[in-house]
């Protein structure tokens, strides 16, 4: 296995993801130079697949994940690992608006804050974000979850349908149908023990956990109301 | 689906390139159309009137009817009027006029001086150049490449809600405030009840574009005191819809965006000058190194940017 680099430029993106997959292919690790911070890299890899990126990425980057682990040098745009069934992306700076959108499983960590609609419809896995998550994180997701270290902005896990919001630090507002409950002993050692593999273990945090209320679930006319609060 | 730019520089140079050069990055956000609102070195006195006629074959006439309704105004062409000269049904005009006597009169009588030619923008530096095609065709066509100015808009257009044509286009001038222009990303949903208000205090507007209605209603707020931050920040509230839009006038140049944090915009700042877009790739053309990014990914945000102030800080 060697490294192989894979530079972008003003190429087409297809071209770029196509040199991409063949050194995977052959059982390369592969460096991703001068990114430019374009869209749509990294795309549907397999896997086993080792990717880096150095710099920053656009759009969709590492969407439809299927086992890669893939690494972001610095920031991603929107949707980063959309859709993604499994692996890992490993973000070091910030993440722009839905990263883990519709996410099925695996898991996003990002070191820096995360944009709005973090998790947005997510249906499995996990996503940690270790500075804040934005406004409307969580949105109508249904299942996984979204662990954050440092606070939540307003409208924190808004429309939540499942799954679980959990955060460390401040919450500016929460969305509408959530509820705030007491993790039990056990809920809180997973969430602990899958930080700690990733060296951010801390026993002494005070989580909120977010869940869904429920209301939402069924529509009743006399809680019409809470269908219009949005 | 739209995408926008802004560009300022510290002293007067190749603006226009940096905005092909943005635009050019986000085509495909939309290349129905393409447009630039660019701000060259200010006039002292009179005005540049960029316009657009529908008819290239009847453009004497129109220049003829739009002469006399200047000289009835005291008013009169500096120098001979320019045009394109690409062959197309419709031409682009640039004319360079004195000061009118009473600016609202004349600009009420040459608005209507046919259906087939309209009055893009007027400024003592703010001149709108759009047409159909993406960045590099608009730019080949009318020489945008070598504009030289010290900021300027971009937009690239996937028309939603009105027709393609290259009065549709954007920018918007913020019709008949002098260097005040727009571009904009995004629907306004209360865009009849807004326009219905400002015609009945006796606003025009030559499109059924809502970009058109948000420049006029900034502009309207600016002219009854609030600074061009103060009515930005009042837009988010008093419209309604999913928006990112950026203005601009020879002093300032700032953003606002809706409640619901839809569209996206980024912008990088060095030395003194800036580079706003939608996309961070765009930002990229002219900053290609890892510059720090401000990402405006959140709801209800504003800002502004002092083109005199970045003057000064270099």
């Amino acid at each position: 296995m060697s490294a192989v680099i894979v530079t972008v430029g003003d190429r087409p993106i297809r071209e770029v993801n196509r040199e991409i997959r063949a050194a995977l292919a052959e059982g390369n690790a592969v460096t991703v130079r001068d990114t430019r911070s374009r869209h749509n890299l990294g795309i549907g890899l397999p896997e086993g697949a080792r990717l880096r990126f150095e710099g920053s990425v656009g759009y969709f980057c590492g969407g439809l994940n299927d086992g890669a682990h893939i690494e972001v040098e610095r920031n991603v745009g929107w949707s980063a690992g959309e859709a993604m069934a499994k692996g890992e992306i490993l973000i070091n700076g910030y993440a722009g608006m839905a990263v883990g959108a519709s996410m099925r499983g695996g898991l996003i960590h990002i070191r820096g804050d995360a944009g709005p609609r973090c998790g947005v419809a997510m249906k499995g896995g996990d996503i940690i974000v270790e500075g804040k998550i934005g406004y409307l994180s969580g949105f109508m997701a249904h299942a996984g979850r979204i662990i954050a270290l440092g606070g939540a902005a307003g409208a924190c896990a808004d429309s939540l349908w499942g799954g679980e919001v959990w955060v460390a630090g401040p919450i500016e507002s929460l969305g509408v149908d959530t509820k705030v409950i007491e993790p039990t002993a056990e809920d809180v050692a997973s969430v602990e023990a899958l930080l700690a593999e990733r060296g951010l273990g801390d026993n002494a945090r005070e989580w909120q956990k977010i869940v869904s209320a429920e209301r939402l679930w069924h529509f009743e006319s006399r809680d019409a109301g809470a269908w219009l609060m949005i | 689906m739209c995408g926008i730019a802004g560009r300022i520089l510290i002293k007067p140079a190749r603006v226009g390139s940096d905005l092909v050069d943005l635009m050019e990055a986000q085509r495909h956000r939309g290349a129905d159309s393409t447009g630039f609102a660019l701000y060259g070195p200010a006039l002292e006195s009179g005005f540049i009137v960029r316009a657009m006629a529908a008819d290239r074959r009847r453009l004497s006439d129109d220049l003829t009817a739009f002469l006399e309704i200047l000289r009835d105004n005291g008013s009169d062409f500096v120098s001979d009027p320019t045009h394109d000269d690409a062959g197309t049904d419709h031409v682009s005009v640039r004319m360079v006029i004195k000061e009118p006597t009473h600016f609202a009169e004349w600009s009420r009588q040459a608005d209507l001086i046919s259906e087939r030619f309209e009055i893009q923008s007027v400024g003592r530096s703010l001149e709108i150049v759009k047409d159909l095609g993406g960045a590099n065709e608009v730019a080949d066509k009318h020489g945008i490449r070598d504009f030289i100015g010290t900021h300027g808009l971009g937009h690239a257009r996937l028309a939603t809600e009105s027709s393609v044509s290259p009065t549709a286009s954007h920018p918007f001038w913020a019709r008949p405030f002098p260097d005040i222009a727009i571009v904009h990303n995004g629907q306004i949903t209360d865009y009849y009840t807004w326009r219905k208000r400002l015609e009945q205090s006796g606003y025009r507007f030559m499109t059924y574009n809502d970009s058109e209605l948000i420049a006029v209603w900034i502009s309207d707020q600016m002219s009854k005191g609030l600074s061009q931050a103060q009515a930005l920040q009042k837009s988010i509230s008093e419209i309604d819809g999913v928006f990112t839009f950026l203005i601009s006038n020879t002093e300032s140049m700032g953003f606002a965006k809706d409640r619901w944090a839809i569209k996206p915009l980024v912008a990088i700042e060095e030395n003194g000058e800036m580079a706003v877009a939608t996309e961070e790739q765009a930002v990229r053309m002219i900053y290609a190194g890892e510059n720090p990014v401000i990402n405006y990914d959140g709801p209800s945000m504003t800002n502004t940017w002092q083109i005199k102030s970045l003057r000064n800080a270099a």
